[in-house]
């Protein structure tokens, strides 16, 4: 399975792709990440690929990936092209503004990203943050999401192995955290799903 | 037990196995997590770990330490190698003891280097074998067969991944036990004296192993070929994995000759792929090390056949090969057409460069030397760090960046030639330890009136954080006395030296411009901790804001943007430094009440 996981850096994208690739470690299968760690990590584009099976490079070729998790909506829609025809997006409805769009002169459209992003992909919109916040913190946004996509059956990836993944890979002391945010994700698609799942 | 490793965890992981006993290096993207895996492996403490002050120091310990017979590893980034070149030149000719591994990783882009320089030439340039992982997997044997090969050869050995190998992850056997071994210890002996006759006779000695080093390399698992086909791909590193990824997910029938230990060159093993093949497609990233390689065995054996690369200009000579513009070289190569054409079209999107973080003290140092400077004519030289961020706009306070430390030096050659500037160098605390104390030195010495802004976050931050000589800590877990930059400073003779907080923007103006108009070298020491250091103690948020923007034009801190023509302050990036509250014309940004 190929998965993209994009963000801004700063936003725990790395904490998500190692808990999925350990998750699939975890099952005996192999897995590869590749990861983007310096500069681009003060608030520049992040993306980490994913990729479980047998191959050779960590990195996906463009439209080969069957899901996207996005962190942040101008993010995700960047990541597009990475994506499948009608490959799963999960996207983090969170906008974070770059600078050099707040100095400018033109405005984000959101809506118009989210109109690209839904025609583009089968797309899932998540307040992913909001619902981290609830659990205690705004930085267990990722595994939010990582729940959304194992409740939305995209994940070849049991519970067991998931849960055993965030417990190798968190602090201990968030290890409570992660896996309510875990499972408030799978409960928020639940919902999501009558509505927009095969909207 | 299988273990997901990163890269340069597993280069880590090889060298704990191998039994190194002194590690060594200096940080820098993409090689700084091979020392920090070191340490979490060695909570036993029996490992000697540091970071040194600069990558020469780095190699020289571990020379040292290799001298008595003991293991060592030293790691740094391409550009490192640069500065540790002086050492590892003269230690290929010297040669080591205990095996010695030097990990420098490349950045093909480049994506967080100055340059696009290939370590490989180094190898050839100092007679030093060259190790080439194509995944962290690979690595790992590598790093282990790495300190074997050294031993052996008595012979420094370079392990070069590249950003893609140190920073993918892969699926690692980490059960390994750790080689035991009792060092012999230093052994004084005349070898270890360079004087130019012994380098004479050394330099016969290494012309000669370099074949035999050549033999070992053609029948090395590292190098091989796989396949049959009369279209042969050679290819080195990473792109190995990716070629390696196209030939099975189409089926192509290529013969792909895989160099791994690439210097000094398997030429055996090339002949035999040189004759299984008409024709040649090299694919790697950076210079075309392996085409000359392949060009010098085809005239050395008389042989031809057409090479398809970088010399012919057949594949891009600058920038990553990723898998899609790879694909696209093998078609046009092997004339046939398998790309995807379905591929969704990007959309426009705003561009995200990487800026200082909401809270950064950079940004109200150069902010307070903008202010002082404003109207005058002033160049700003920067230097490496994060604060080479600060060439961005709005604040746009780097107006040179060429290497570690050259901040400072650039500044005295243009107040030389041209000597009505204000010559300002911006320098962080890491990067002063590391080569900015010479320069600084120097500017002392030669009477030129610099200013020098040292930019003290208490890290070396832009790596991410390591401790430094001013920091109070080291990678053994133990306190060690700080070193002062301002008793530095007046140790060298600077006549103007102040410590400020450059969020007090009055007292730091007006120091700037005293310092600007003092006859002679100034230092400047703007002391504030990184954010990362410190948890955010306020935050701030603007009551009737009048749509003005002056603080999005002056600071563009990224907390702030617009909604309705009203600024905001998100209150998750905000650190509440306060600096906005300064540039605001109509005081409406207030602390927020902490309930």
């Amino acid at each position: 399975m190929n998965i993209i996981i994009s963000g801004v850096g700063g936003q725990g994208t790395i904490l998500a792709s190692k808990i999925l690739a350990a998750g699939a470690v975890l099952e005996g299968r192999n897995a590869r990440t590749g990861e983007t760690i310096g500069m681009s990590q003060r608030g520049g584009c992040v993306v980490s690929h994913v990729r479980t099976g047998n191959v050779h490079s960590a990195y996906i070729p463009a439209g080969k990936a069957e899901l996207l998790l996005s962190f942040e909506i101008f993010e995700g829609a960047r990541c597009i092209p990475q994506l499948k025809k009608g490959g799963q997006a999960i996207i983090n409805t969170t906008v974070i503004t770059p600078v050099s769009t707040t100095l400018g002169k033109n405005s984000l459209d959101v809506e118009k990203v989210k109109d690209y992003i839904s025609q583009n992909s089968h797309a899932v919109f998540v307040d992913a943050d909001s619902i981290a916040k609830k659990c205690g913190s705004v930085k267990a946004s990722n595994t939010v999401l990582i729940g959304v996509a194992y409740g939305l059956g995209v994940l070849d990836l049991s519970r067991e192995s998931l849960i055993q993944a965030i417990r190798d890979n968190v602090k201990p002391k968030f290890f409570d955290l992660n896996v309510k945010a875990f499972n408030a994700g799978v409960a928020a698609c639940e919902g999501v799903e009558n509505h927009e799942k095969h909207g | 037990m299988k273990e997901i490793l990163l890269g340069n965890m597993a280069i880590a992981l090889g060298a704990v196995h191998a039994g190194v006993k002194v590690v060594s290096g200096y940080p820098g993207t993409p090689s700084t997590e091979v020392l920090e895996s070191v340490v979490q492996y060695n909570r036993d403490g029996r490992i000697q770990v540091e970071w040194s002050t600069n990558e020469k120091a780095a190699l020289e310990i571990a020379a040292g330490a290799s001298y008595c017979g003991a293991r060592s590893m030293v790691t740094m980034k391409q550009v490192g190698l640069n500065v540790a070149s002086d050492p590892l030149m003269s230690l290929g000719v010297i040669g080591t003891k205990g095996g010695m591994v030097v990990v420098v990783a490349d950045d093909p882009g480049p994506i967080s280097s100055q340059t696009e320089q290939d370590t490989r030439h180094f190898g050839k340039f100092a007679n030093i074998p060259v190790l080439d992982p194509s995944s962290p997997e690979e690595a790992y044997e590598m790093a282990k067969y790495a300190f074997e090969l050294s031993e052996k050869l008595k012979l420094p050995v370079i392990l070069r991944p590249t950003t893609k190998v140190c920073h993918s992850s892969g699926t690692v056997e980490t059960g390994g036990s750790i080689y035991e071994y009792e060092p012999e210890g230093f052994v004084k002996d005349p070898r270890w004296v360079i004087f130019p006759p012994l380098s004479y006779r050394r330099h016969l000695e290494i012309e000669k192993q370099q074949n035999e080093i050549s033999e070992l390399f053609d029948s090395l698992p590292f190098n091989r070929i796989e396949g049959e086909g009369e279209y042969g791909i050679a290819a080195g590193g990473v792109t190995y994995a990716i070629v390696k990824d196209i030939v099975e997910a189409f089926g192509l029938k290529v013969t792909l000759l895989k160099s791994g230990a690439v210097f000094p060159p398997p030429n055996g093993l090339y002949e035999e792929f040189l004759n299984r093949v008409q024709r040649v497609l090299v694919l790697e990233e950076l210079d075309p090390v392996i085409e000359e390689q392949l060009y010098q065995v085809m005239a050395i054996r008389n042989l031809q056949r057409p090479i398809s690369g970088k010399m012919n200009g057949f594949v891009t000579p600058a920038g990553e090969l990723k898998f899609d513009n790879t694909l696209k070289i093998i078609e046009k190569f092997l004339g046939v057409e398998m790309s995807d054409t379905a591929v969704t079209p990007p959309m426009e999107l705003p561009m995200r460069a990487p800026v200082l973080c909401a809270g950064c003290p950079h940004r109200a140092s150069f902010y307070a030397v903008k202010k002082a400077m404003h109207g005058k004519k002033a160049v700003f030289c920067g230097d490496i760090g994060c604060y080479t961020l600060g060439n961005g706009k709005p604040l746009e306070m780097t107006d040179t960046c060429l290497c570690m430390g050259a901040g400072i030096t650039i500044a005295q050659g243009i107040k030389k030639a041209e000597p009505d500037t204000y010559a300002f160098a911006f320098i962080g605390d890491s990067t002063f330890f590391a080569s900015g104390m010479t320069g600084l030195a120097n500017a002392v010495y030669n009477q030129t009136d610099i200013n020098v802004i040292i930019l003290d976050n208490s890290t070396t931050a832009m790596t991410g954080h390591q401790p430094h000589p001013g920091t109070g800590r080291t990678m053994m877990g133990t306190m060690t006395q700080k070193i002062d930059i301002y008793s530095v400073a007046k140790a060298l003779n600077v006549g103007f030296v102040e410590r400020l907080n450059p969020f007090d923007q009055e007292k730091s103006i007006e120091t700037v411009k005293k310092a600007a108009e003092y006859e002679g070298v100034s230092v400047l020491i703007f002391e504030a901790p990184c954010i990362t250091l410190i948890r955010p103690q306020t935050t701030f948020r603007i009551q009737n804001c009048t749509g003005c923007r002056k603080c999005l034009r002056e600071i563009g801190c990224p907390a702030m943007s617009v909604r309705d023509n009203r600024v905001e302050i998100n209150d998750a990036l905000c650190y509440g430094c306060g600096l906005c509250v300064k540039v605001c014309p109509t005081g409406c940004i207030q602390q927020e009440v902490q309930s």
